[in-house]
């Protein structure tokens, strides 16, 4: 399915990623502080702040959507309620997981080749742009999902440590399903695409990284829209979501492709 | 000698905003040909090489390469030619090996493994090949960068600054593996700054400030912009041996000094015994004749100082 040189690229990402320390701490412990932070927020909001979110309009509107969506939860006790309402806003929030990997990967993928003055060697083979940008996206995007996956098993761990395993079976829908399995890959490429044409569009490696971390702000909106009982993201939505960031997707590849502008980025970067 | 034309470059210019870094380059180099390109730092070698290298697009002007556009089709162009980045660019985490076996990955039909092993080989890196190319020597990263840009047999090769910040012996490595190169019939374009690299190593030079200033063999630049000077010692030059000497209709100039007599003549070969007869006829007690003949960097230094027009 992958052409020679998109494998060639990713082996070699992956290569040189596995030598740099620096890296490596960045993708294995940036997933692991989001997770203990949401954790730790949880259980905060559970233990000193129960009272005061049920008194909410808000979250009034929020919990009867999620009501509607899982009766099961209309039976628990109000406290329960709370920590099902919690758990649930899980399901986007690790999809900052594998943007905020994939956006540090991309810009950190191009502006070392850049830097280092191996992008003008490459850019002199007979690689395509598309290639090239593909390769690197996957090779991002790919590490950026299984730790992904591996971190939600983490979340759900370490909530059953805190005693709220019994309420995992109410809180796992078949939209998380979608989200992990289907979302969250797409979450990853689309960050890293954005990400390489900030990159390549920027003048410079500082300006490139400022502007690709706005890309984390539609996972807040998805948050935000749950939260505040405006949409509660059951199957269809989520399908639908997921559509519409394949979609997205696809013309990020295709502007990528377009705006990676190998001069600009061969002449422009000091 | 040489083939057909196998780089052409027409009217070739590039600006950036404002600034013009080449203008109007008119320039071909056949097949098999070894083409050194001159010029002070900022006059446009390496934009030049982007261009026909097909990283960068002309604003103005046509090039035509291997009988491809660069511009139009960068990745056909790149199967037929290397190029050697004035920064080597290697991946400082992987092994030399490794460095070759990817870019090596890239092209179709070659044997990724039998080519690297050739290069490392011709290199002289094959002992050191499974270290990391960030403990390299810069001499070491120079051989494997040009290694990177030969591994797919090109027919075109652009070295952009090879001897660049290289100690003298490490340069000299360089400078044979790319004679060594030059004799397996492979177009070579080599952009430097150093003078008696390109006289050593080329068969002709263009000098370039943001135009082009010259473009020749070295001897029929020294024909064009100097005439070799005749230096004939003497006990001491009495006006009437300089008289005499100036009253030659082929004297050029003449410049006197208290035992010497420098001279520039039309033509060298059949006017220098006449020179001498005449001194000698005029009471001159030689020394010795010489001739001085100019050096590239004097041709070099006229052209570029004398060109202040052509500074952008």
């Amino acid at each position: 399915m992958l052409n020679k040189r998109v494998k060639n690229i990713l082996l070699k990402e992956w290569q040189v990623a596995l030598h740099d320390l620096n890296s490596l701490l960045m993708v294995t412990l940036l997933p692991l502080l989001i997770i203990a932070q949401a954790v730790t927020v949880f259980w905060a909001i559970q233990e000193f702040a129960v009272d005061s979110i049920l008194g909410l309009d808000i979250v009034q509107k929020a919990l009867s959507n999620l009501i509607q969506t899982v009766p099961a939860v209309g039976a628990l006790p109000a406290v329960q309620q709370i920590q099902v309402f919690l758990l649930s806003q899980m399901m986007f929030y690790i999809l900052l997981i594998p943007t905020m990997i994939a956006v540090n990967s991309a810009t950190f993928s191009i502006v070392e080749e850049k830097l280092s003055g191996s992008l003008e060697a490459l850019l002199a083979t007979p690689l395509h742009t598309w290639e090239l940008l593909f390769g690197k996206a996957l090779a991002g995007a790919v590490p950026a999902v299984i730790l992904t996956w591996i971190c939600t098993l983490i979340f759900f761990l370490a909530v059953r440590i805190m005693g709220w395993g019994a309420l995992i079976s109410l809180v796992v829908t078949p939209a998380w399903y979608i989200t992990i399995l289907l979302l969250a890959p797409l979450m990853a490429l689309l960050s890293f695409l954005l990400g390489v044409i900030g990159s390549s569009r920027a003048k410079d490696a500082k300006s490139a990284q400022n502007s690709i971390i706005l890309i984390i702000f539609p996972v807040f909106g998805l948050i935000a829209l749950q939260v505040t009982g405006a949409l509660w993201f059951t199957v269809v939505p989520t399908i639908l979501l997921g559509i519409l960031l394949a979609g997205v997707n696809a013309l990020a590849l295709w502007s990528a492709v377009k705006l990676f502008r190998r001069e600009s980025v061969v002449i422009r970067w000091k | 000698m040489y083939g057909m034309p196998i780089i052409e470059a027409s009217g070739l210019t590039r600006r950036f905003d404002s600034f013009t870094a080449v203008e109007g380059i008119n320039i071909t180099v056949n097949e098999g040909e070894v083409l050194g390109f001159l010029g002070p730092n900022g006059a446009g070698k390496t934009t030049t090489i982007r261009m026909l290298a097909g990283i960068i697009s002309p604003t103005a002007g046509t090039a035509n390469v291997a009988g491809i556009r660069p511009d139009l089709e960068p990745e056909r162009l790149h199967e037929v030619i290397g190029l050697l980045t004035e920064r080597t660019g290697l991946y400082e985490r992987l092994s030399a090996r490794r460095n070759l076996e990817y870019f090596a990955g890239f092209y179709e039909n070659i044997n990724v493994a039998a080519q690297v092993e050739k290069y490392l080989k011709l290199m002289g890196l094959w002992d050191r090949r499974d270290d990391y190319a960030g403990g390299f020597s810069k001499g070491m990263k120079q051989r494997l960068a040009l290694a990177r840009a030969l591994i797919h047999e090109p027919k075109i090769v652009f070295l952009d600054e090879p001897t660049s910040g290289l100690d003298p012996e490490a340069a000299h490595e360089v400078r044979d593996l790319i004679k060594k190169l030059s004799t397996e019939g492979r177009t070579i374009f080599i952009s430097t700054h150093n003078l008696p690299e390109a006289e050593s190593l080329c068969s002709r030079i263009a000098v370039i400030r943001t135009k082009l200033l010259a473009l020749d063999t070295p001897d029929n630049l020294r024909l064009r912009f100097f005439h070799p000077q005749l230096i004939i010692h003497m006990a001491k030059v009495t006006d009437a041996v300089e008289a005499a000497a100036r009253a030659l209709p082929f004297v050029l100039s003449l410049k006197r000094e208290e035992s010497a007599l420098t001279l520039e003549l039309k033509n060298m070969e059949i006017n220098s015994p006449e020179v001498v007869k005449a001194v000698v006829d005029a009471g001159a007690r030689i020394a010795s004749v010489t001739e001085e003949r100019p050096t590239l960097e004097d041709i070099y230094l006229n052209l570029v100082r004398d060109k202040p027009e052509n500074v952008k």
